[in-house]
C-alpha cells in the first residue's frame, strides 16, 4: 500500500471543518435572526418588553408575570413569534425542496414549483376566492384549496410522467409545463368570466405570498413537518448525489433511483403544499438559495441540504421583517420583496464567482 | 469473477438489435468485443451492466442470475466505465470518485478515512491526483474518462465492464489505461474500436455484426485479413514486429 499524501488528507479535513463551521455559524445566525426579528414591527415595543414576554411564556418566570397577558403579550406571543417561526419553516421548506427538485429533474433551473404546483395552487385559490368553492372548510379555506390544488397537480404530473415507461427528468419537466398551462388557463378563465375586480386583486395579492396569516396552530403543523422532511432529505444525500449522475450511472453504482424519485417527489409536494397553504406563493427562494450554497460550498448534498435549509430560513425571516417595516402602516407582499432583494444578490454572486452550473468556467 | 451471458435478445420497436448473444468471460480474463458501429456492442454491455433489460436471456455473475441480485450487490461485483458522463452540476473530481464507494455504504453510513484513502489511491493510479479538487466539468474529455475509471477502481470490484474506454484519450493514455486495466488482474469485458489495441491486450475477442456473434477466439485466431474484410469492408495485412506482437495494417 502506498503512503497517503498528507496534504490530500489535510484538504479533506479542511473541507469538512469549513462545512461544520459554516453550519454552526448559520445556526447561530438563525437563532439570532429569530430573536432579532421579533423586535421589529408596526407596534412600537421595547426590546425588553419583547424578551420579557418570550421569557415568561417559555419558562414561566414569576417575576415576569406582568407580561402574562395584555396587548404587549398578544403582539409578541400571538402575532410576531408565530410569524417569524412560520417564515423559518417556509424558507427552509422551499429551499430544501428546491435542492431536491433540481436533483430529481437534473436541471439547475428547477424550483419547488416545477411540477405545476404554483399554477395548481393558484387555481385552487382562484376557485375558492372567486366562486367560494370549499368555503365549508372554515377559516383558511383559500389555503386549504390551494394545498389541494398543489397536491393534485403534482400527483397528476407524476402520474403522466410515469405513463408509458419510467419517468425521466425531461418527461417530468414537460408534463409539469403542460399541466401548468392547463391550470393557469382555467384560472384565467374563472377570473375572466366572473369579472369581479376586488376578488381579482385578492387573487393577485394571494399569488404574491404573505406570512401575515401566521398563528400557532399553523406553526404547530408546518414546523414539525418541514423539519422532519428536511432531516429526511439530508439523510438521503447519497441518493441525491447519484441522481445528478443520471439513472444509468447510478444503477452501475448500486442504486436504482426510480422508487426513490417517486418518494422524494411525494414528500416534496407535501412540503411545498404546506408552504403554499400557510403563506401562498413565494417564488425565487427555492431557486436561488440552493444555487447560492452550491456557488459557495459545491454540489455535494451532504453539505448542500443542511446549509440551504438554514440559509433559506434566515433569508425568509429577514425578507418578512423588511416587508413589515418598509412601508408605513402597510405590508409589502413578500413575493415581491424576495425578488427585489434576492435577484440582484444572486446576479452579483453569479457574476463574481464565475459559476457555470457545471457548464465549464 | 466469471461473467456469462446466455441467449440475450433485445429489440427496439421492430428492429432486433441483439439476436441471441451468448458469451462468457472467465476469471481474470480480458475479453474484447469488436464490431462495426451499430453492431450491438453497447446494447449488449448495457444488458450486462443492467441499465437495459433484455427481452429474453439471462446474465450470470459467478453463476448467480443477475436479475435475482440487488443492484447494490451487483455494483459490488462489477464496475462500469461507459460513455454517458455529461453532468449538469459541478462536482469536484474527488466527489465523483467518492461516489464509487456508495455501493459499499448503508443508508446513513458516513464516509470513513478508509474510503478517502481508497479514493486518493484510485486517483493516483490514473494519475489524476493533482486534479482532486478541480471541478469535474472543467476537465477535458480524456481527463474525465480517467476520473470515471478511478471511480470504477474505487468500487473495488472483481470485474470491470468497459464501453470503448479509450475514446477521447490520447495515445499515451490509451495504452496506459489498458495496461493499467490489464494489470488489475480482474475480469474485464470491453468493447474496443481499435483493432490493434484489441490485438495487443485481449485474451479473447468476440466479433459482433448485426446483433450476432460471428466469430470468437484469441486475437491471432480471430483477426485475419478475411474476417476484417468481411466485417469492415477494408483490406488489411497482419504483420509481426520484432517483438512478435501482431499489428494490423489497413492497405
Amino acid at each position: 500500500m502506498k503512503k497517503t499524501d498528507p496534504s490530500q488528507h489535510q484538504s479533506n479535513i479542511l473541507h469538512t471543518s469549513v462545512f461544520i463551521l459554516a453550519l454552526l455559524v448559520l445556526l447561530a445566525v438563525l437563532v439570532f435572526s429569530v430573536l432579532a426579528a421579533v423586535t421589529f414591527g408596526n407596534a412600537d415595543l421595547s426590546v425588553r418588553d419583547v424578551y420579557s414576554v418570550i421569557a415568561y411564556e417559555l419558562f414561566h418566570i414569576e417575576s415576569l408575570a406582568a407580561y402574562k397577558e395584555g396587548a404587549v403579550h398578544d403582539v409578541v406571543w400571538l402575532i410576531r413569534l408565530p410569524r417569524v417561526l412560520l417564515a423559518l419553516g417556509v424558507g427552509m421548506g422551499l429551499s430544501v425542496c428546491g435542492v431536491v427538485m433540481q436533483a430529481i429533474v437534473r436541471n439547475p433551473l428547477a424550483d419547488p414549483y416545477i411540477l405545476g404546483v404554483s399554477s395548481g395552487a393558484t387555481l385552487g385559490a382562484t376557485l375558492s376566492i372567486m366562486l367560494g368553492v370549499g368555503s365549508f372548510l372554515g377559516g383558511n379555506f383559500v389555503g386549504i384549496m390551494a394545498f389541494a390544488g398543489a397536491i393534485v397537480t403534482s400527483f397528476a404530473v407524476m402520474y403522466i410522467a410515469n405513463l408509458g415507461g419510467r419517468a425521466t427528468s425531461g418527461k417530468l419537466i414537460l408534463a409539469g409545463t403542460a399541466v401548468s398551462s392547463v391550470c393557469s388557463a382555467f384560472s384565467s378563465f374563472v377570473l375572466y368570466i366572473t369579472n369581479d375586480n376586488s376578488a381579482t386583486s385578492q387573487v393577485t395579492f394571494w399569488t404574491m405570498g404573505s406570512l401575515a396569516g401566521a398563528d400557532w396552530s399553523r406553526v404547530r403543523v408546518i414546523l414539525p413537518v418541514i423539519l422532519l422532511c428536511s432531516l429526511f432529505f439530508w439523510s438521503q444525500f447519497r441518493n441525491l448525489n447519484l441522481m445528478l449522475l443520471g439513472d444509468e450511472v447510478s444503477i452501475t453504482l448500486g442504486a436504482d433511483l426510480h422508487r426513490a424519485r417517486k418518494l422524494y417527489l411525494m414528500i416534496s409536494s407535501l412540503m411545498v403544499g404546506f408552504a403554499v397553504y400557510t403563506a401562498g406563493m413565494i417564488g425565487f427562494v427555492g431557486l436561488i438559495i440552493p444555487h447560492v450554497i452550491r456557488i459557495l460550498f459545491g454540489t455535494d448534498h451532504r453539505r448542500l441540504v443542511p446549509l440551504a435549509a438554514l440559509l433559506g430560513s434566515v433569508f425568509l425571516i429577514w425578507c418578512d421583517v423588511a416587508c413589515r417595516v418598509i412601508l408605513e402602516n402597510a405590508e409589502l407582499p413578500i413575493g415581491i420583496l424576495v425578488s427585489i432583494i434576492g435577484a440582484p444578490c444572486f446576479i452579483y454572486l453569479l457574476v463574481s464567482r464565475s459559476y457555470g452550473f457545471g457548464g465549464g468556467k | 469473477m466469471e461473467i456469462k451471458a446466455e441467449d440475450i435478445k433485445v429489440s427496439f420497436q421492430a428492429k432486433q438489435v441483439l439476436r441471441g448473444i451468448s458469451l462468457n468471460a472467465s476469471k481474470k480474463e480480458f475479453v474484447g468485443i469488436i464490431g462495426p458501429n451499430g453492431s450491438g456492442k453497447s446494447t449488449l454491455l448495457k444488458c450486462i451492466y443492467r441499465t437495459l433489460k433484455p427481452d429474453c436471456g439471462a446474465v450470470y455473475l459467478d453463476g448467480l442470475e443477475l436479475e435475482r441480485m440487488s443492484v447494490k450487490s451487483s455494483a459490488k461485483k462489477m464496475a462500469v466505465v461507459a460513455q454517458h458522463n455529461y453532468y449538469n452540476f459541478d462536482f469536484s473530481v474527488r466527489e465523483v470518485v467518492l461516489m464509487g464507494r456508495s455501493p459499499h455504504k448503508k443508508m446513513l453510513e458516513r464516509d470513513t478515512a478508509e474510503d478517502f484513502r481508497i479514493v486518493e489511491e484510485a486517483l493516483r493510479t490514473v494519475q489524476m491526483e493533482a486534479f482532486a479538487d478541480r471541478s469535474f466539468s472543467t476537465l477535458s474529455g480524456g481527463e474525465q474518462q480517467r476520473v470515471i475509471l478511478a471511480r470504477a477502481l474505487a468500487q473495488q470490484t472483481q470485474a470491470l465492464i468497459l464501453d470503448e474506454p479509450t475514446n477521447h484519450l490520447d495515445i499515451t493514455h490509451q495504452l496506459r489505461l489498458l495496461e493499467l486495466v490489464k494489470g488489475l488482474n480482474v475480469t474485464v469485458l470491453s468493447a474496443i474500436h481499435d483493432l490493434n489495441l484489441a490485438a495487443a491486450f485481449c485474451d479473447r475477442i468476440y466479433v459482433m455484426q448485426d446483433g450476432r456473434i460471428v466469430s470468437c477466439g484469441t486475437p491471432k485466431e480471430v483477426l485475419t485479413p478475411e474476417l476484417i474484410r468481411e466485417i469492415y469492408q477494408v483490406d488489411a495485412e497482419i504483420v509481426r514486429d520484432s517483438k512478435g506482437n501482431m499489428h494490423i495494417l489497413y492497405t
